[in-house]
């Protein structure tokens, strides 16, 4: 970015997974009296492993970052513990480690049982950063697994009232998709290997030639289990139930980073192993991102909760990515990239407003709130930031990954000789400022209300502010200068070109 | 010296939304002097810009000034630009939008002086708003002009529900700018979005969004023309939503929720002048066929009748300022329409008389754009001036206000006179000369009859204006003194009056500035490598009023607007005869349908609840019950099943070896079978 | 030489026996004396299958089998003793408790 540091940290991706790890465990020990102290512990290791995180932009090549020992070794399986980072998933780290340091700092007031709340979210850190960092497919598959344990017990200790119901459905939908992911990935592997030594490693299984037809059939299975995550319509049933009942941080982790690993996996499992499959179902993707952005952007104006109009319209942003993805060009996979991003950043603020609403007021219920903003000026302020970011106003960071998926997307049309197909997208902008500013009308302004007791009522304090301030800065900077993002993207998009995926 | 320092024009005003938007608490007036410096600054630095570009070269070859540098590219070879852009056409509009913005702030102080802690909030927004505008007017390609464009949208959407937590509790007032800011917001983010698939269109086909790039006739040669028919039309949907032109014209009317120099800011400075200014931005473009001017000037002429109508019996004085903002407007793209078609034709007959002739239309479009700037501040600053002393918006609790406030009712007569078309007004040389151009327009190409129709509409129009703004006048300030008036507490305060003293000036005379050569700086022409360029032509000025004076519809129009301001004196002021004969008790149907704004509300109401609100319905009983029971029943079938099935768990050890001895028996016939089967074959 | 048929066929009568006892007696005691039966049943097979093959592993998977039966007979026992003990009953049709 603006300079590099000069120096190398030995062993810096193991660090980002040991770190949050070793936090975890301190922190789960820190019972009864030393509750307190909790949240400091995992502000410092969480801290320190945004530090790292940040680190990686800040690198010239992060190719010099890469870390490969073998693991499991037996006649027939190879299993590795390879560390790396790309123009992919270097975004990715950051903000994993961003958003974990900024939830912390946010949920600092938690006091029911806070050892295991930043135990859990410190858990979940090393999953998620395991599962951007890994190159090789055993080590993914795991990590991918660990991300689920510590949301489940989140969700299910501390969520809303439905909140058990929530959580199974949550595990067990992911669950069953990731294990027809992993029968994907087995099938990628053992084909590659053709006889010989199962190599579990990207690099093996890159190496490997498919033919066409096994690479249509294995590309619908991981689809399948990366879609879910997505979530595409209509396998997102969960999110809006598992967002609903999660803790405001469970939220912000969920939809920040957890849904990127869907996107992440087709970029680089579909994309980048079975290319000629993604080819193959191109209109299924297209279909399917079309229907999750207008679907979304329809089922949010429904919504009488908050909060799970936020979770619809992540499905509508992340329909965006999906589309962006299917367009199999540059442009889209770059942009795709970004609104991954992008989408991570803002839908963090909307998710903390919406906790606020919450706790702050004690109903998410917009029927029930109005004229807020005469109470809670600063929350009014950020709430209209965020949704202001989400809508893609100009000048934020959401604006530029919504114009460069649309445009991919018309010019994957006009090639198509198809134009009108851009008329759902632009469909899908219009309905998300109608829902945005309709419950900013119904929530902020005009009268005030007077179905709740609002006595207890009280603004952002001052540690929220900082958590949420932090974040708009961030979308305030990337909207002024994409190319800072865009920077990292470019490469690996043309790496992947030279590769001949798209 | 000063063009290189151009991007400090937007800049001040962003850097006084930020000064005052963190610390205007701390300041006196709540920032209020900083955002008046500040858009002070912004006008003195384009003074110095536009006067350093009229004096250099660049002015008369190639007609603009340009400097920008790399945002970003992408993948496909397309290039995205920032920078500025500086013809005559930037000047103008960065000139009368910082002047103007000036004195409506400097009017502010007098007139949100008791709005406490609110007066931070306002000043730092109408300081945004200016950066808005004046980034739109100096932006070098399409997708930074849509940056400003959409800041613009988002200050709109923040003044017009400015009231929208008025006092703690709220009340209708709130509710109303809430839900008014609401619409503005929507409903000009429809246009938006139409704009945001033209540049689309627009990049894909050029590859990138340059003015400079675009409009040489070099690219417009490659282009593909039908892309070009499409893209046009569809930046042209964006005008429709800024501008409120039909049918999008509902919003404006709304956002008189908002305070009044909101008001005038909103149609006089910035918004809605946003999207004149694109379509003069965008003349090469658009005259490459003549097919998208005839539709601009016909959404113009269709607006400026429509508007009219409905200003005629409205009982709030803000409103019929908006009606004819809208109606105002829709005499502007008729003006651009008519010229751009006449010159569309032009370029593609190679006729260099159309041309000549469509520079007239573009010429009046621009003229009528800076006048109506003038005298539509002026007369929202003096509606501002009345209901600030008065306390209501209602007119007919007004009356006799003249002898109170002498300065507000001069004032708003010369507006009033100036936006009517009196002789010698300024509002009267724009507006004949672009009833000129259109008369002149139909004797062209095989639409010519459509003219005659625009021209009837435009005549009728005028009719129209000169009679609800002197209803407006006598009801206000004429006759006696009604509810309200009577406890009137005087003139507004020095910082009130002297803005509508400055604008007066410009509202009376600035038309006479054709006179002086004005119009050659906002003509245009075409250069010697065949490119359209704003500017640097000769002066037309005596041509015009010859033309004007020797022009018989001229007298027409002239007599209709006498007749109007007549007929609005024996009803309104004299109160002769009473104007409710004429409408059947305020029962008749026109009456309803103009003061139901023709039912256009109900029918966007209706529209938008059926498309948005009830497919939404939809979606959520599909999603609730169709997808999510699915997955509820999937999960329902798995624990069911297995609860039927443990019912076989009798703890029966004797049933247990039964069934395992009658399993293995089963397995072993068939096992049997199996083997005999095969050996059968 | 007795044919292997014969060896065969009395070691399925045996099992069949066996088998029989264990479905239709509640008796547990006789339950197991019947899967006695049908283990045996299974070592006159191995037997008779290592006699006719000259193999001997055959002889040694009887004496296994025999072993084995043995500690299921006193496990078995063991538990029939307890159960008796708390139950007051060893008729396999009380000793359902254990059931969902």
């Amino acid at each position: 970015m603006f300079f590099d540091i000069p120096f190398e940290v030995p062993y810096l991706l193991t660090l980002l997974l040991v770190i949050p790890l070793v936090g975890a465990i301190l922190t789960l020990f820190m019972g009864g009296k030393r509750e307190k102290y909790a949240k400091y512990v995992a502000g410092l290791f969480s801290g320190v492993t945004a530090v790292l995180a940040s680190l990686l932009l800040f690198t010239a090549d992060v190719g010099v970052y890469n870390e490969s020992y073998t693991w499991i070794e037996t006649i027939g399986l190879k299993m590795s513990y390879i560390l790396q980072v790309d123009g992919l998933s270097i975004l990715m780290v950051f903000l994993t480690g961003l958003l974990v340091f900024m939830v912390t700092l946010f949920s600092s007031k938690e006091s029911n049982r806070p050892n295991y709340f930043f135990a859990l979210m410190l858990a979940m850190e090393v999953g998620l950063m395991g599962v951007y960092m890994s190159a090789d497919y055993f080590l993914f598959y795991i990590m991918w697994e660990v991300t689920l344990i510590p949301m489940y017990f989140m969700i299910s200790w501390y969520g809303g009232p439905r909140r058990h119901y929530a959580a199974i459905k949550f595990f067990i939908y992911t669950h069953v998709a990731s294990l027809v992911m992993l029968i994907g990935i087995f099938a990628l592997v053992f084909q590659a290997a053709s006889g010989g030594v199962a190599d579990f490693s990207f690099a093996a299984v890159l190496a490997g030639s498919f033919s066409e037809t096994f690479q249509s059939l294995v590309f619908l299975l991981l689809f399948f289990g990366f879609a879910v995550k997505m979530p595409a319509v209509p396998f997102h049933t969960w999110l809006p139930d598992a967002h609903t009942e999660a803790p405001t941080a469970g939220s912000v982790l969920l939809a920040g980073v957890m849904l990127k690993m869907g996107s992440y996996g087709i970029i680089r499992v579909c994309l980048e192993a079975t290319p000629e499959g993604a080819a193959h179902w191109q209109s299924l993707m297209i279909a399917v991102g079309l229907l999750a952005i207008v679907y979304g952007a329809y089922a949010c104006i429904a919504q009488k909760d908050l909060k799970k109009m936020v979770a619809f319209s992540s499905i509508s942003h992340m329909g965006m990515v999906m589309l962006g993805i299917a367009c199999l060009s540059e442009i889209g996979v770059e942009w795709a990239i970004f609104q991954m991003f992008a989408h991570g950043l803002i839908t963090a603020i909307l998710f903390m407003i919406c906790g606020m609403a919450g706790h702050n007021i004690g109903t998410r219920e917009i029927p029930l709130l109005g004229g807020i903003a005469s109470k809670m000026p600063v929350f009014a302020g950020f709430m209209m930031f965020g949704f202001m970011a989400s809508l893609g106003l100009p000048g934020l960071i959401g604006f530029w990954a919504e114009f460069g998926i649309i445009f991919s997307f018309y010019e994957y049309g006009a090639a198509n000789s198809m134009i009108w197909v851009i008329v759902f997208c632009l469909l899908s902008l219009l309905l998300t400022a109608g829902y945005y500013l309709w419950a900013m009308q119904r929530t902020l302004f005009g009268r005030l209300t007077a179905k709740i007791d609002l006595s207890h009522i009280h603004d952002v304090s001052r540690v929220e502010s900082i958590a949420m301030g932090a974040i708009c800065a961030f979308i305030l900077l990337f909207g002024f200068w994409p190319d800072a993002v865009l920077g990292f993207i470019e490469p690996y998009v043309q790496g992947l070109t030279s590769l001949g995926v798209i | 010296m000063f063009i290189e320092y151009t991007w400090l024009v937007p800049l001040i005003p962003l850097l006084c939304f930020a000064i005052v938007g963190f610390f205007g608490k701390k300041t006196p007036e709540g920032g209020a002097y900083i955002a008046i410096a500040g858009a002070a600054l912004a006008c003195v630095i384009s003074v110095l810009v536009a006067y350093e570009f009229f004096t250099s070269a660049a002015y008369s070859d190639p007609g603009y000034v340009t400097a920008q540098i790399v945002w970003f590219t992408l993948p496909g070879g397309y290039t995205l630009h920032f920078g500025y852009y500086i013809d005559s056409l930037a000047c103008l509009m960065m000139l009368f939008a910082s002047f103007i913005s000036t004195l409506i702030f400097v009017y502010s102080k007098g007139y949100m002086h008791e709005q406490g802690v609110k007066k931070r909030r306002y000043y730092a927004e109408v300081s945004l708003f200016l950066t808005g505008m004046l980034g739109l007017a100096v932006s070098s390609n399409f997708l930074e002009m849509f940056i400003f464009w959409e800041i613009m949208g988002l200050c709109s959407y923040l003044l017009i529900g400015f009231w929208s937590f008025n006092h703690p509790e709220g009340d209708d007032a709130a509710d109303n700018a809430a839900s008014a800011a609401k619409k503005a917001f929507l409903v000009t983010r429809l246009g938006d979005v139409s704009l945001m698939a033209g540049l689309f269109v627009l990049l894909y086909t050029f590859g990138n969004l340059d003015y400079a790039n675009m409009f040489s006739p070099l690219s417009l040669a490659l282009a593909d023309p039908n892309m070009i028919l499409i893209g046009s039309l569809l930046i042209f949907g964006g005008v429709i939503g800024k501008s409120a032109q039909f049918p999008l014209l509902d919003w404006l009317p709304d956002a008189m929720a908002g305070p009044t120099t909101v008001s005038a800011l909103i149609h006089a400075a910035t918004m809605v002048k946003a999207g004149v200014y694109l379509v003069a931005r965008c003349f090469p473009l658009f005259t490459q066929d003549p097919v998208i001017m005839l539709f601009v000037a016909v959404i113009g002429g269709i607006t400026a009748f429509f508007a009219a109508t409905m200003a005629l019996n409205n009982m709030n004085i803000k409103r019929v300022l908006a009606y004819s903002t809208l109606s105002q407007l829709g005499y502007m793209f008729l003006a651009l329409g008519t010229g751009g078609y006449l010159m569309a034709l032009g370029l593609k007959n190679l006729d260099h008389h159309l041309v000549i002739a469509g520079a007239a239309g573009y010429v009046a479009g621009c003229l009528h754009m800076v006048n109506h700037a003038f005298f539509k501040a002026l007369l929202f600053l003096g509606s501002g001036s009345v209901i600030h002393a008065v306390g209501t918006e209602d007119m007919r609790l007004m009356g006799g206000l003249r002898k109170k406030m002498r300065i507000t009712s001069l004032a708003m007569l010369l507006g009033s006179l100036s936006i009517a078309g009196f002789p010698f007004f300024s509002g009267f040389w724009s507006k004949e000369l672009i009833l000129e151009t259109v008369m002149h327009a139909s004797d062209y190409g095989t639409e010519g009859y459509i003219f005659s129709i625009l021209w009837m509409l435009g005549v009728v129009t005028a009719f129209m204006t000169a009679f609800y703004m002197f209803r407006m006048w006598y009801m206000t300030f004429g006759g006696k003194p009604r509810h309200a008036s009577e406890h009137c507490h005087g003139e507004s305060p020095a910082s009130m009056t002297a803005p509508l003293m400055v604008l007066s000036i410009f509202a009376v005379g600035f038309g006479f500035t054709i006179l002086f050569g004005f119009d050659s700086l906002i003509s245009i022409g075409v250069d010697h490598t065949n490119a359209l360029v704003v500017g640097g032509g000769e002066a037309k000025g005596f041509e015009y009023f010859t033309d004007i004076f020797e022009s018989i519809y001229t007298y027409l129009t002239v007599a209709l607007v006498l007749i109007a301001i007549g007929i609005a004196y024996v009803l309104y002021n004299k109160r002769e005869f009473n104007p409710a004969k004429f409408s059947g008790d305020e029962k008749s149907v026109l009456y309803t349908a103009l003061t139901k704004r023709w039912w256009f509300p109900q029918l966007y109401n209706q529209i938008g609840w059926k498309l948005g609100y009830g497919i939404a319905r939809g979606v959520d009983f599909v999603d609730r019950q169709i997808i999510d029971g699915t997955v509820n029943g999937l999960s329902a079938a798995v624990t069911g099943g297995g609860e039927i099935l443990s019912k076989g768990q009798s703890g029966d050890v004797r049933r247990y070896t039964g069934v395992v001895t009658a399993g293995i028996v089963v397995l072993f016939i068939g096992i049997l079978a199996i083997f005999w089967y095969m050996e059968g074959i | 030489m007795i044919p292997i048929e014969a060896f065969l066929a009395f070691a399925a009568i045996l099992f069949a026996i066996g088998a029989y006892g264990v479905l239709v007696k509640s008796n547990t005691i006789v339950v197991l004396m019947c899967i006695e039966l049908m283990l045996n049943a299974a070592n006159i097979n191995f037997i008779v299958f290592s006699a006719f093959t000259t193999d001997v592993v055959g002889q040694v998977f009887v004496i296994m089998t025999i072993t084995v039966a043995a500690a299921e007979v006193a496990v078995g026992i063991a538990i029939l003793l307890n159960a008796y003990k708390t139950k007051g009953t060893i008729e396999a049709d009380g000793l359902a408790s254990m059931r969902w």
